[in-house]
């Protein structure tokens, strides 16, 4: 049956009846382009490749280093300065790496996204559970998104509605191409900005005497106490969470990775991650100084880490700080609320694609658009408590991650869809580690806000 | 003269060269349309459901002792 009133394309292949769609010319157009670049050899055609088959990986770990996770990386500098959670930030990305790597060989192996195996596989009722985590999830990191754009724009002094009408009117912009292939690198264009960072981070002038020592030595250690692993958890938060695994399967199967792409895959996923953590470390160094000049960070937001900045860095570095704030909660948006719309799609087997023209994806583009609107809206309420809902985010991200990597686990060790491609044992090693240290981190959180009194007896505060 | 006929949901028309070229550029599967059929049901084994719930309560429980943290932050 076709969609709409027109008559549909169809072709016969192996006694099946296939109806082709706008989606799948748009696909097949970009599978041409990789073809051609995979025919040729030498330097350029594989870079061209590269470029060709890079934005998931990129996308979801630069989306990832988003509002919530750049506070709670300028609320490690300035809590902790540079020490145990330099090395500890490049170690939550190592585990992303981990995570999101097995989402690229189920994407290109199945063509299907994540929602839908789980639903089809599990069936409904398991389905259901990662749907409910998935959405209450992505709407409250939706919301903290919206929070860093409305703090950073509000240190140039916009008032919070245009604050967030700007951020809105970006997010339908991209969306506007109904194209993934102009989707993916206008927002990969935006993402690039988070790299800000870095000249802010050196605009502080920091010591890589320490910087060095700390990554060698994972020192000086902070105290064990419920803030310690609050910053702990919040930091893990920001760089592994549900909907990254949900957004990165779905996308590779919206651009048309297919089993010969997954090397490209790994290098996006890696190439990602490293960009992330550069800019993550340099979040992290840029407000050191605060915690060099013993300033409180607890009651600090996004503006509020930029205005405390200003002395030390000046207006101009100020401002970028700011911006990359706004940056972070930009991309964010756009792949936090892409992602519910993929597993909206999926679930309910409507269609699903950023290659969809608007009347052919209007239950796509409807939930993909009122998510973001209703998640700003809930921002304009004046007198939200925003630093402590951030970390709190970041928090519950952390817990549902575990069972959200057992339904991954299971999935790609699932021969009948995976075939060859089922995970190698080194791979489930450590994909069984990452559950273990999340499962652990979440636990020492519960035991610090039941029974704070163990850590005061471990010498914690 | 080629036979053209229209793409599904679309206005826009599409020679049978060109539908070849979209069929030979996709896996079958990468097609919409065939993403409208099911994997099928694969039955958990008693240790996956064991993990399974011992997992949703770990996650239930979590979320009340961050509910529990809210509120006596908010004190």
């Amino acid at each position: 049956m076709s969609v709409g009133s027109q008559p549909p394309q169809t072709n016969r292949i192996a006694d099946e009846v296939v109806v082709i769609t706008h989606e799948d010319v748009d696909r097949a157009h970009d599978r041409v382009r990789v073809s051609a670049a995979r025919a040729q050899s030498g330097f350029f055609s594989g870079a061209r490749l590269l470029w060709l088959l890079v934005g998931p990986g990129v996308l979801v770990m630069l989306g990832e280093n988003d509002g919530p996770s750049m506070l709670s990386y300028a609320a490690t500098g300035a809590k902790f300065g540079i020490g145990f959670f330099i090395p500890f930030v490049a170690l939550t990305f190592c585990m992303a790496i981990v995570v999101q790597e097995m989402t690229v060989r189920l994407g290109a192996a199945t063509h299907r996204g994540h929602a839908e195996l789980i639903f089809d596989r599990f069936g409904p009722f398991w389905g259901w559970f990662s749907m409910i985590d998935l959405g209450i999830g992505n709407f409250l990191t939706l919301i903290t998104e919206f929070i860093a754009i409305r703090a950073g724009l509000g240190f140039f002094g916009v008032p919070p509605w245009i604050a967030i009408l700007i951020a809105l009117v970006i997010l339908y912009a991209a969306l506007m191409s109904h194209r993934y292939w102009t989707w993916e690198r206008i927002t990969l264009a935006a993402a690039a900005f988070n790299l800000v960072f870095i000249p802010v981070a050196l605009m502080t002038h920091p010591s890589w005497h320490a910087v060095s020592h700390s990554l060698i030595t994972w020192q000086p250690l902070p105290g064990l106490n419920k803030d310690t692993l609050l910053i702990v958890l919040a930091d893990i938060g920001a760089t592994v969470t549900p909907w990254m695994l949900f957004f990165q399967q779905s996308a590779t199967v919206d651009k048309g990775l297919t089993t010969k792409d997954i090397r490209f895959g790994r290098i996006d996923t890696v190439l990602g991650a490293a960009l992330a953590t550069a800019a993550a470390v340099a979040t992290i160094l840029a407000t050191a100084p605060l915690f060099a000049h013993q300033m409180t960070a607890d009651n600090f937001q996004a503006a509020e880490f930029a205005q405390a900045l200003e002395p030390i860095i000046g207006r101009f570095g100020a401002s970028l700080f700011a911006l990359g704030m706004v940056e972070a909660g930009i991309v964010a948006s756009i792949t936090i609320s892409t992602s519910s719309a993929y597993a909206f799609g999926e679930v309910t087997h409507k269609p699903h694609s950023l290659n969809l023209p608007m009347g052919q994806g209007k239950s796509f583009y409807s939930v993909l658009t009122l998510c973001a609107a209703a998640a700003a809206a809930i921002v304009l309420i004046p007198g939200l408590p925003l630093v402590y809902v951030v970390l709190l985010v970041n928090v519950v991200a952390v817990l549902a991650m575990p069972p959200a990597l057992v339904f991954l686990f299971m999935l790609v060790n699932d021969r009948e869809i995976m075939g060859d491609l089922v995970s190698p044992i080194w791979a489930n090693v450590l994909s069984t580690g990452v559950v273990f240290i999340l499962t652990a981190a979440g636990v020492l959180f519960g035991i610090s806000v039941i029974a704070p009194n163990i850590f005061a007896a471990l010498g914690g505060k | 003269m080629e036979n053209k006929t229209r793409i599904a949901g679309s206005s826009s028309d599409l020679s049978s060269s060109d539908q070849s070229w979209v069929l030979s550029s996709l896996e079958h599967d990468q097609l919409a349309r065939a993403k409208k059929h099911f994997i099928p049901r694969r039955h958990l084994k008693g240790p996956e459901l064991v993990v399974l719930w011992a997992l949703r309560v770990y996650l239930l429980f979590m979320m009340a002792v961050v509910c529990y943290q809210v509120w006596t932050a908010a004190r």
